[in-house]
C-alpha cells in the first residue's frame, strides 16, 4: 500500500530536520556554542525541545499499540513516562544545573572526585542509550515497511544516515531547534488524526467496551494473513476467501463454521459488517472487561498483576531522571530556576500528548480488530487514519501520522546518539569537535548495523527496559549524590555495578526466553521492582562502610548543588568541559 | 586554566586556545555578597542557615513527591482489592480510560507548578535572610 503522500511527508520531515539543523550551524559560531547551545535557550523553547527529544517510537506508536493489545493497563507506561518529570523537577533539575555538570559522568566525577566512577558512568550511558536507540531504528524500519511498502532495512538505514549526518555537522544548537520543532510536529500528527477520527467517523457504541464482548468488525473488513495461522470463529460466518483455507484453494464466498481453521500465509479473508472478529492461536484477544482492567499484563497474561504494575511504575517514575540524553538538555538552561520552569512545562506538554495514544487504543479496539488477527497492533496509529474511508482526507491524515512517527525516531535517536558520541569522545578519543564528529559517525554505523538485527523485538518492551536499567543505576546515583552528604565513590560504584548489572542481566535473560510464568516472569520481565531497591541499599550500605572516602570538600559540593544563584561560592566547584 | 573572558551577555573577547569548556559560573548578581562557603567555615549562624536551606528544599521536594507516588500507587491497589472498580464505567467510558487516559495528569501538572512556586518563594526568603545577616 505504497502512498506517494506518505513518502512526501516523511521526506519533508527529514528535509525540514536537516534544514533547521543547518540553520543552527550558522547560528553557532564558537566551539562552546557547538556543544552546549550557549545556554541561552529560554524555558519554553527548551521545554519543547526536551519533550520533542523524549517522545520516541514507544510514545508515538508503542503505547497505543500495547494498550490496544494488552488492555488499558498498558497506559501506565504513558503515565509513568510523564510522572517521571515530576521527580526530575522536584529532586534533580535545579541542583544539577547549579552544580554545572554537563553529563552524568561529569556529575559522578565532580561530586565524588572519582575518575573510576566516571568511567563506570560512561559504560552505563552506552548501555542505557543503546537499549533506547535500537527500538527507534526498528520503529523507523517498521514505519517505512507498513506505511510506504518498502523493505525493513530501508527505514533503519535512512534514519541512521540522517541522524548521523545532522549530529556530526550540526552540534546541539541545531538539535535544540530541531527537537522543539519535532514536539509540535508530533503533537499535531497524533492530535489532528485522533480528533478527526473521533468527530468524522461513525463509531460503534461504547457499550462494545463492556462485559464479555469481543471485538467485532464494524464494517466490511479485509484481513490479510502475513503468516500461516489457525483461526477460530465464535459463530459460523460467511466470508469471501482469496487463498488457501484448510488446504483447499478458494476464490469466492465460503462459510466457515465455529471451529478452528488453518489459513495459509498471504490468504485474504473478507468479513461482512457486524461479524465477530476471529481469534488466532498466536495472540490471545481479551474480552472487554479483561481489556479495561487497570493492571499491567505480561505477554498478555495477568501474572502477579500488582507487582508487574508497580514494577512498570517504579521503572518509569524513577527512570526518566536517569536518561543521559535528557539530562544533557538541562545544561542549556540559564540557571536553576529556569531549569525548574522548563521541567514543569515539559510535564504539561507530555500530559497534553499522552491523551492521544489512549484515544487511538480505544478506536483501534472498536474499529480495527483485524490488527489482533494479523498481530500488527503496533501499527494502529499508522493504520487507523487510512482505513477510516476518508478518501483524500484519509490519505493526508495517514501521511501526517507517518511524518509524526518518523519525527519521533529522528528526534529521540539524535539525542541518544549525541549522548553516546559525547561519552565516547570525552572518555576514549579525547575532547574537541573532531573527536565528537568521529564518535558520532562510529556510533551511527554500529547502531544502524545492530538496528538491522533487532527486527523481532517489540518496541515498547525495549524502551521499558532502558527505563528499568536507568532507574536501577543513574537514579540512585543522582538522588543520593544530590541529597545525601554520606555518599562515597565506592558506594556509588558498587550500586551502579550491582543495580545496573542485575537489571541488564534480567533484561537479557528475558530476551533469551528465560522465565515465562509465575514470579520469574515478573522479576525478570519487570526487574525494576527489585533492582531499584538493590541499587539504593547497596549505595547506602557500602557508603556507610567506607565513610573515610567521603570527599573532604563535601560541604562545598552540597552548597554548589543547592545554593540559589544570587549567593556566591568562592571558587568554581566543577570544572566541566 | 584558559577561561574565555566573557562580559555578561557579550561575545567572547579573548580566546586563548580552542578548548571546549563551559562558560564560567555566573557572575553573582550582588557584587559585594560574601562567599557562602567562607561564611560556612567562619560563622555559626550562616552555617545553620545554609544547612536549613538544604533541609527546607528537601521538605518541599518530599511534600510533592510523596503525594504523587501515593496517587500513582492507589488506583492499581484499589483495582486489586475491589475488582469491580476496574470494570466500572463513567458516562459510558471505562473508568480506567478516564483515569489513565487523562484524569490523572491534571493533579500531576498542578503538583509540578505548585512545587515551582513554593520553592522559588522559599529560596527568596532564604536569600533575604542571608543578605540581612551581612
Amino acid at each position: 500500500m505504497t502512498e506517494p503522500a506518505s513518502i512526501v511527508a516523511v521526506v519533508a520531515v527529514t528535509v525540514a530536520t536537516v534544514a533547521i539543523g543547518a540553520r543552527g550551524v550558522r547560528v553557532s559560531r564558537t566551539p562552546e556554542d557547538f556543544l552546549v547551545a550557549a545556554r541561552r535557550v529560554p524555558p519554553t523553547l527548551n521545554a519543547s525541545a526536551i519533550s520533542g527529544e523524549y517522545l520516541s517510537a514507544a510514545s508515538f506508536l508503542g503505547i497505543a499499540g500495547l494498550a490496544m493489545l494488552d488492555g488499558l493497563g498498558a497506559l501506565w507506561y504513558a503515565v509513568g513516562y510523564a510522572a517521571g518529570y515530576l521527580v526530575l523537577l522536584a529532586a534533580v533539575a535545579a541542583p544539577l544545573r547549579r552544580f554545572g555538570a554537563y553529563t552524568i559522568p561529569d556529575f559522578a566525577e565532580g561530586r565524588l572526585n572519582s575518575p573510576v566512577l566516571r568511567r563506570a558512568g560512561t559504560v552505563m550511558v552506552l548501555v542505557i542509550c543503546g537499549f533506547y536507540l535500537l527500538p527507534q531504528l526498528k520503529g523507523a524500519g517498521l514505519t517505512l515497511q507498513v506505511a510506504l511498502g518498502g523493505p525493513y532495512w530501508v527505514g533503519v538505514v535512512v534514519l541512521g544516515v540522517v541522524v548521523t549526518g545532522v549530529i556530526s555537522s550540526g552540534g546541539m544548537k541545531g538539535i535544540t531547534f530541531v527537537q522543539a520543532f519535532q514536539y509540535w510536529l508530533k503533537l499535531t500528527a497524533i492530535a489532528i488524526p485522533a480528533l478527526a477520527l473521533l468527530m468524522v467517523v461513525h463509531h460503534p457504541p461504547l457499550t462494545a467496551l463492556e462485559g464479555t464482548a469481543t471485538p467485532t468488525f464494524h464494517r466490511i473488513t479485509r484481513v490479510e494473513f502475513p503468516d500461516a495461522e489457525f483461526v477460530t470463529l465464535a459463530v459460523p460466518t460467511t466470508v469471501r476467501a482469496d487463498g488457501v483455507v484448510g488446504g483447499v484453494r478458494y476464490d469466492g464466498p465460503l462459510t466457515l463454521d465455529a471451529t478452528q481453521h488453518r489459513v495459509s500465509a498471504r490468504t485474504v479473508l473478507t468479513f461482512p459488517a457486524g461479524s465477530r472478529a476471529p481469534t488466532v492461536t498466536s495472540e490471545a484477544v481479551l474480552t472487554a472487561s479483561q481489556w479495561e482492567s487497570p493492571l499491567v499484563r505480561l505477554n498478555g497474561k495477568l501474572i502477579h498483576p500488582l507487582a508487574a504494575t508497580y514494577g512498570i511504575l517504579l521503572a518509569t517514575f524513577l527512570g526518566a531522571i536517569g536518561l543521559p540524553h535528557i539530562l544533557v538538555r538541562f545544561y542549556t538552561n540559564r540557571d536553576g530556576p529556569a531549569a525548574r520552569r522548563t521541567t514543569a512545562l515539559v510535564l504539561l506538554l507530555l500530559a497534553c500528548f499522552y491523551v492521544f495514544p489512549a484515544i487511538f487504543a480505544v478506536l483501534g479496539r472498536l474499529e480495527a480488530p483485524q490488527l489482533y488477527t494479523t498481530g500488527q497492533t503496533d501499527s494502529v496509529v499508522l493504520v487507523l487514519p487510512r482505513m477510516a474511508s476518508f478518501g483524500l482526507l484519509g490519505v493526508l491524515l495517514a501521511a501526517l501520522t507517518a511524518a509524526g512517527a518518523f519525527a519521533a525516531f529522528l528526534s529521540t535517536s539524535s539525542g541518544l546518539m549525541i549522548s553516546m558520541a559525547g561519552a565516547l569522545s570525552h572518555d576514549l578519543l579525547g575532547q574537541g569537535v573532531k573527536a565528537f564528529r568521529l564518535s558520532a559517525v562510529g556510533t551511527g554505523v554500529v547502531a544502524t548495523v545492530l538496528g538491522l538485527l533487532v527486527g523481532g523485538i517489540a518496541i515498547n518492551v525495549l524502551v521499558g527496559w532502558a527505563f528499568a536499567i536507568a532507574a536501577s543505576s543513574f537514579c540512585p546515583l543522582l538522588l543520593l549524590g544530590i541529597w545525601w552528604a554520606g555518599l562515597t565513590w565506592k558506594g556509588a560504584l558498587c550500586g551502579l555495578a550491582l543495580g545496573g548489572g542485575a537489571s541488564s542481566a534480567a533484561v537479557i535473560a528475558t530476551m533469551a526466553g528465560v522465565g515465562t510464568t509465575g514470579w520469574p516472569a515478573v522479576l525478570l520481565g519487570e526487574p525494576a521492582i527489585w533492582t531499584v531497591p538493590l541499587a539504593f541499599i547497596t549505595m547506602i550500605g557500602v557508603s556507610l562502610l567506607t565513610r573515610s572516602s567521603v570527599p573532604a570538600d563535601v560541604t562545598r559540593k552540597l552548597l554548589a548543588l543547592h545554593l540559589p544563584e544570587r549567593i556566591r561560592l568562592s571558587d568554581q566547584v566543577v570544572d566541566s568541559r | 586554566m584558559t577561561h574565555v573572558v566573557r562580559p555578561e551577555g557579550g561575545a567572547p573577547e579573548v580566546r586563548a586556545r580552542e578548548v571546549i569548556r563551559s562558560p564560567e559560573r555566573r557572575v553573582p548578581a550582588i557584587p559585594n555578597s560574601p562567599a557562602a562557603d567562607d561564611l560556612y567555615e567562619q560563622d555559626e549562624y550562616a552555617r545553620t542557615l545554609l544547612r536549613s536551606l538544604i533541609r527546607a528544599q528537601l521538605a518541599v521536594t518530599l511534600s510533592v513527591l510523596i503525594p504523587a507516588a501515593a496517587l500513582l500507587c492507589l488506583y492499581p491497589l484499589l483495582a486489586v482489592l475491589f475488582p469491580a472498580l476496574g470494570r466500572a464505567h463513567i458516562a459510558g467510558m471505562p473508568l480506567t480510560l478516564v483515569v489513565l487516559g487523562g484524569g490523572i495528569y491534571p493533579p500531576l501538572v498542578i503538583l509540578g507548578f505548585w512545587y515551582v512556586r513554593r520553592t522559588e518563594r522559599m529560596e527568596q526568603r532564604f536569600v533575604d535572610l542571608l543578605e540581612s545577616h551581612d
